[in-house]
């Protein structure tokens, strides 16, 4: 994550930011459960010009055997990114990066699935990255939660995602990905509403104390605002002509 | 779980009375392929893009166009390379890992499909002969299966090829350098089309869908250009087809290759 | 809606309390809350929530579809559509006398073969045990198996078979519903078949809509006495 870079003008003196947006917008966010034939249970994300599928399987069958735990089911999850999904085009072969973001994905979900009721069984979470511009994690994070949703998973809470972060020394809501390369920090959370966790937090870059708290807050706020579409998208697939 | 899907055997059964007496479970004639999706640009940072629908089987398609070192005896021509990946949220049984052998036959038939009819000519994407050519990558994902991936990536990568824009380099400063704003359709030659033929018993059905796909004893994919010819063929599965059957499948082909090459250019041309 | 049903999801709260948390919900503190997608029922002193989603939980007792996927010498695996898979030991086939070296299990179950069975026991330390030993249970000769969720079977069935007999009656066909959500339909006419199938499709699709009995009368062109 580099400095500031002086050719690009992230704020502007209207406090409008470089794609056009104010210090407390998301970018256009749209999610829609379910689309998948075969998976058991499905969800589609656009977030800016993210666009993410993620499909689960489960609970099921753990193979090999000696991986799956006696207690409880197990979750795993895999976070890919297509070839076609960046600038330069990608190996398909799983980097360093993708194998931490599954990892911090996967543990932004455990405190919400239930798998105690599913011993010897693993549910499989696959996110797919089709076309990624910054804040692909808390994205795909997103629509992971809808899509073990709508697989019938138990979880406690759902769990939204929105990166906060700095510009020009001004604290923003959903970093893009230039505002990613070219600004001053980037604070991606995952956060359960009704249980007021976070369980996703991660930092890029140099906050004072008080930017911090800030940061926090504003990304709470945000992950707020994402779980209204999380609603709205399993209202839709599920609850479609209105009440009973 | 088993790694391969079993078929309910009340359903192949089904599926051969049916053959019998000419029909399809999902009331397909025999030579008919199933319902066909093009949504060209579904990924618009690529290059070109594309996400087809055959049935229920779907797969996206991305090109990326950039600078590369050609091959050693190739100096004066560009790369071009098809690849296929089944994703895992696509059926319960896609294992992850590094590909299986039916996995790198569908990305090597589909290359082929493609490359052997000279789809893209490749002498036109040089930017400094043996130092500097375009490579063009044509990525397939399936997404989800029912059946006949070949055709699906082979529709996904023509038509993602069909609509693709490559962009200008020039060679400055001992290397390839972007000329912003001048962007052109790739040199296309020819619109190759795959049609997939499954062997039921002693019948030939066409775009075999998931079921049928396991009920199959053999198949083979065919592949024509735009002026009707065969330019590649792969035969699959264990059991095997007679001359008859053969030749049958290569008429079929191109009659049916004939009619789904009117959809790519249909999508080509609403994309424009 | 009454208020005492809701639509609700994962994190929702139910109520509040004192109120005991019965299927699908947990208790935080003083407020009950949703662990799936589905339908909120408060009753007397208890809460729970119906499912629209999610794999059948062997439950026993349950009459259940079931699939041949492989066997041993001493037992068939079945596909009963579950995160387990079921377990059907060779003397609930072959009978008490059963030997290993004489009987060959792929006589008369083979990968592939559907079953009607029920559910023998079941708990989460070990795969459910399958019995077919019962007069209408055992080997699926005929008819086509169409998959729905297991979550909208209780619709499919209605109040007191309401729904499937409605749709027999209209259809001449036999169906075999198992919880699992596996269906197995037979008709002599294919029409019939046709009907019955896609009435069965529909109330799968529609499940939450409050018409749905009319609108699966209409397509089944049934006439009311009045």
């Amino acid at each position: 994550m580099g400095g500031r870079d002086a050719t690009m003008v992230l704020l502007d003196e209207n406090g409008i930011r470089c794609d056009g947006r104010k210090v407390d917008e998301t970018r256009r966010i749209m999610i829609r459960a379910g689309g998948l034939k075969n998976a058991d249970g499905s969800a589609y994300i656009e977030f800016g010009d993210n666009k993410i599928l993620v499909g689960v399987f489960g609970p099921r069958d753990v193979h090999p055997k000696h991986m799956s735990n006696t207690d409880t089911g197990i979750l795993r999850v895999r976070y890919h990114m297509e070839p076609f999904s960046v600038g330069e085009r990608k190996n398909p072969a799983p980097s360093r990066r993708e194998i931490e973001i599954s990892k911090v994905i996967k543990e932004a979900l455990e405190p919400a699935v239930m798998l105690e009721k599913f011993p010897r069984t693993a549910v499989d979470v696959f996110i797919e990255v089709l076309q990624a511009d910054g804040g692909t994690r808390c994205a795909a994070l997103t629509a992971a939660s809808v899509a073990l949703a709508d697989a019938g998973i138990p979880m406690r809470d759902m769990v939204a995602a929105v990166a906060a972060g700095k510009v020009a020394d001004t604290v923003i809501l959903d970093v893009n990905n230039e505002e990613d390369q070219a600004g001053q920090a980037d604070m991606p959370i995952g956060y359960m509403p009704s249980l007021d966790k976070i369980t996703l937090l991660q930092l890029d870059g140099v906050l004072t104390p008080e930017e911090y708290k800030k940061c926090v807050d504003v990304g709470v706020k945000g992950c707020k605002i994402v779980y209204e579409l999380q609603k709205k998208a399993l209202n839709d697939k599920y609850f479609g002509n209105g009440g009973d | 779980m088993a790694s391969v899907s079993v078929l309910d055997e009340l359903k192949k059964a089904q599926i051969l009375e049916l053959l019998e007496q000419g029909k399809r479970v999902d009331g397909r004639a025999l030579d008919e392929a199933r319902e066909l999706t093009i949504e060209t640009n579904a990924i618009p940072k690529a290059n070109g893009s594309a996400r087809v629908r055959l049935g229920d089987t779907e797969v996206i398609c991305g090109v990326k166009i950039q600078p590369d070192r050609p091959f050693p005896d190739t100096g004066d021509r560009g790369i071009f390379m098809c690849t296929a990946e089944l994703l895992p949220l696509s059926h319960p049984t896609v294992e992850t890992g590094p590909p299986q052998p039916p996995v790198i036959e569908l990305a090597r038939v589909t290359d082929r499909g493609i490359r052997e009819s000279h789809m893209i000519d490749v002498s036109k994407l040089v930017i400094l002969k043996d130092k500097s050519v375009v490579g063009v990558f044509a990525d397939n994902v399936v997404v989800d299966q029912d059946g006949n991936l070949f055709d699906a990536c082979s529709y996904a990568a023509t038509a993602a090829l069909l609509v693709a824009k490559t962009p200008k380099w020039d060679w400055v400063d001992e290397k390839p350098t972007l000329v912003e704003g001048e962007e052109t359709p790739l040199p296309i030659e020819t619109i190759p089309v795959s049609v997939t033929m499954g062997k039921i018993g002693n019948h030939i059905v066409v775009d075999p869908n998931g079921d049928e796909w396991a009920s199959m004893d053999a198949r083979v994919t065919i592949t024509s250009d735009s002026n009707g010819n065969i330019c590649a063929l792969q035969k699959g599965g264990s059991d095997g087809f007679t001359q008859d059957e053969i030749n049958q499948c290569g008429e079929i082909s191109v009659k049916v290759g004939a009619k789904i090459r009117e959809k790519l250019k249909a999508a080509q041309s609403g994309s424009q | 809606m009454d208020n005492k049903r809701k639509y609700v999801i994962p994190g929702d709260v139910v109520t509040t309390g004192p109120f005991r948390p019965e299927q699908n919900v947990i208790l935080e503190g003083n407020k009950i809350i949703s662990t799936t997608i589905g339908i909120s029922e408060i009753y007397d002193d208890s809460v729970r929530v119906i499912p629209l989603t999610g794999k059948y939980i062997p439950k026993i007792n349950d009459l259940v579809i079931g699939k041949v996927i492989s066997h041993t010498s001493l037992s068939w695996e079945l596909d009963i559509n579950s995160c387990y898979v079921g377990f059907l030991p060779a003397q609930d086939v072959f009978g008490r006398d059963f030997s290993a070296h004489a009987d060959e299990l792929s006589s008369k179950l083979a990968s592939g073969d559907l079953v009607a069975a029920r559910i023998a026991n079941f708990d989460r330390t070990r795969d459910p045990l399958i019995t077919i030993s019962d007069r209408d249970l055992g080997k699926i000769d005929s008819g086509d198996l169409v998959k729905i969720s297991p979550s909208k079977v209780p619709r499919l069935i209605g109040k007191r078979g309401s729904m499937i007999q409605m749709i027999e009656m209209a259809t001449n066909a036999a169906v075999t519903i198992g919880q699992n959500g596996w269906v197995v339909v037979s008709c002599e006419t294919p029409e019939g078949l046709l009907k019955a199938k896609k009435a069965i499709e529909m109330i799968n699709e529609k499940a939450h809509v409050a018409n749905l009995t009319d609108q699966v009368k209409e397509m089944l062109e049934i006439k009311d006495e009045s």
